[in-house]
């Protein structure tokens, strides 16, 4: 039934992208994904960027070969083990960053080295996790499956809902925690949300642009729609659509004969490429 | 020192508190009271543990003894409080009007969905009380040091608080002027009828604005209204070597305590209305001080 409804969907697609490139089921399937993906990765990079917590994306994105790596020690199905540690990764750094005294940086990068070592020793003892890994650097959006479809379409409905009763408050304690704290905000409880929500996203971005590059697709549009935004409402609707564009264009121009790059490369070059034109837009004409 | 000896005309009440980070010890047997609905003023030097005392009546800090709010802590409600910081630090380049920073501590609409009629009318509302209604849609990162801090204010204001803590609020900002500043906040609280905590540096201001005053160095060295708990002694104990200070109980607190004989008395109770508004930096002709008083720390109220 999944299969069907997803199917079903994934045909529309080709009403909004009515291209040749789309006929084939498994693109239609991964521009349905990144779809999913696109206002995740946008409006969490939006707080991400905010927060300064790109180091914190970087280290959970990693994580997921120590995610493997854990899969296959416990053999569970990598699609669970990954989130799951990641999940406990997030939640971990802010605990200890709001806990300790140590600085953000310093916890970030001791949990950091710690999952990508221990992901490089377990990884470089068994040759079938080995072969897996190289998907996780590059990422592979066109192999991406039901289940992991169903999975963004229940993280995006639960990210929404957040985003609907955080928005506002995630942007007070950007500006001071201090301050939010006294007049009665829950700070460490929309933080500790907020890691965990953005934990999963990150680690499922890492199936559309790899481990190497989901820092990116989450930060980028998020800075290109800085360099246009003069308000909160702007910063939304501006980092939904620049994301949209690179995750959408991004695939599209992967699929051309005349590009032969994989998807994630692509998606994170077309995003790069609109921020460096909206960053001399912004320098021409200021804010 | 008179504390502990009030009841319900106080806000907040300090019992023996005391804090050690390390093993420095920041606050030492802290007894102490605040009057509630007055201005008072929390003196002493750099590292005498005021910033840190604050915390402690916000609940931010760990400590031992007794801080006290009576009446709410019969009913079992804790306070309501407002806070300004002394400096505030963040992302001046997030892309956020005030009117973005003020609603997004109240409202509970996402501003990406607009914003509440009701809720932006309340912040127009409270910008006004600080003189800022024009600055409702400017980017709250280009704003100067003294602009920010007057939206923090409404920003407290907003939480309608029982007691606003103000940490420094006049220091190496461009906000018109101590003077000003303390004017502006007198009369939201005559309004308002909340308590003001404020740390300060600035003697003179203290002693023309705040009707209670608590001289902290770890120690409590003394408290009371300023004109009469300010001793040369209290100074001397508060800050250590005492330079010198003009005599603060020569200053009058109101213009209409100028001596009979004073030449401009007259002429004082009409411009002291321009003195409030434009304060003494900004062309205010009174020669108040110059004659009769003699005292060199400008301005009384």
């Amino acid at each position: 039934m999944l299969n069907e409804l997803i199917l079903h969907i994934s045909d529309l697609i080709t009403v909004f992208f009515p291209l040749d490139c789309m006929e084939p089921e498994f693109m239609r399937r991964a521009m349905l994904g990144l779809l999913l993906i696109a206002p995740l990765a946008a409006l969490s990079g939006v707080q991400v960027v905010n927060s300064r917590m790109s180091f914190f994306s970087d280290a959970i994105g990693h994580s997921a070969f120590a995610g493997v790596a854990a899969g296959l020690i416990f053999s569970i199905p990598v699609e669970f083990s990954m989130p799951a540690l990641a999940l406990v990764i997030g939640l971990l750094i802010m605990y200890l960053r709001r806990g300790s005294h140590l600085s953000t940086d310093t916890v970030i990068g001791i949990i950091f080295s710690a999952v990508v070592a221990l992901g490089l020793a377990i990884v470089s003892r068994n040759r079938e996790a080995s072969r897996g890994v190289n998907m996780f650097l590059y990422g592979d959006i066109l192999t991406i499956g039901d289940d992991e479809i169903a999975l963004l379409a229940v993280l995006l409905v639960a990210f929404l809902v957040f985003q609907f009763f955080a928005w506002n408050r995630m942007l007070h304690i950007s500006v001071n925690e201090q301050i939010a704290g006294v007049h009665r905000i829950k700070v460490s409880v929309y933080q500790y949300l907020f890691a965990a929500l953005l934990s999963l996203v990150v680690i499922l971005c890492v199936r559309a642009v790899g481990v190497l590059l989901v820092t990116a697709i989450l930060i980028v549009p998020a800075a290109t729609a800085r360099n246009f935004a003069r308000n909160s409402r702007q910063l939304f609707f501006f980092s939904l659509i620049f994301s949209y564009v690179s995750c959408a264009g991004g695939l599209l121009i992967s699929a051309q004969r005349w590009a032969g790059v994989p998807a994630g490369a692509a998606i994170v070059l077309l995003a790069c490429s609109l921020f460096a034109v909206s960053f001399a837009a912004a320098r021409i004409r200021p804010k | 020192m008179t504390s502990g000896t009030e009841t319900s005309a106080d806000a907040v009440r300090f019992e023996h508190v005391g804090l050690v980070l390390g093993e420095n010890r920041i606050l030492d047997d802290v007894c102490a009271h605040v009057p509630r609905g007055k201005f008072t003023a929390v003196v002493g030097p750099n590292g005498a543990g005021k910033t840190t005392l604050t915390l402690a009546i916000l609940g931010q800090i760990r400590h031992t003894g007794k801080i006290l709010f009576p009446g709410l802590d019969e009913a079992g409600q804790s306070p309501r409080f407002g806070f300004v910081p002394q400096r505030l630090v963040f992302d001046r380049d997030i892309p956020m009007t005030v009117m973005d920073y003020l609603l997004s501590g109240i409202q509970r609409m996402p501003l990406f969905l607009g914003r509440s009629r009701r809720h932006a009318e309340r912040v127009m509302q409270y910008l006004d009380e600080v003189e800022c209604t024009r600055l409702a849609d400017h980017a709250f990162g280009a704003l100067s040091g003294g602009e920010i801090q007057r939206v923090l204010l409404a920003q407290a204001l907003l939480q309608e608080p029982d007691i606003l803590i103000l940490d420094e609020p006049t220091s190496g900002v461009d906000f018109k002027g101590g003077q000003i500043c303390c004017e502006l906040l007198r009369r939201v609280r005559e309004k308002r009828g909340f308590t003001q905590i404020m740390i300060s540096h600035d003697l003179a201001t203290v002693t023309a604005h705040a009707d209670h005053v608590i001289c902290l160095n770890r120690k409590v060295f003394g408290e009371g209204e300023p004109r009469v708990a300010l001793t040369h002694q209290v100074l001397s104990e508060t800050f250590g070597l005492h330079l010198g200070l003009p005599d603060l109980h020569g200053i009058p607190r109101d213009v209409r305590e100028c001596p009979e004989d004073c030449p401009l008395r007259h002429e004082h109770e009409h411009l002291h209305d321009h003195c409030h508004v434009d304060g003494p930096e900004h062309g205010c002709a009174c020669g108040h001080h110059d004659h009769g008083h003699g005292k060199e720390t400008g301005h009384a109220e």
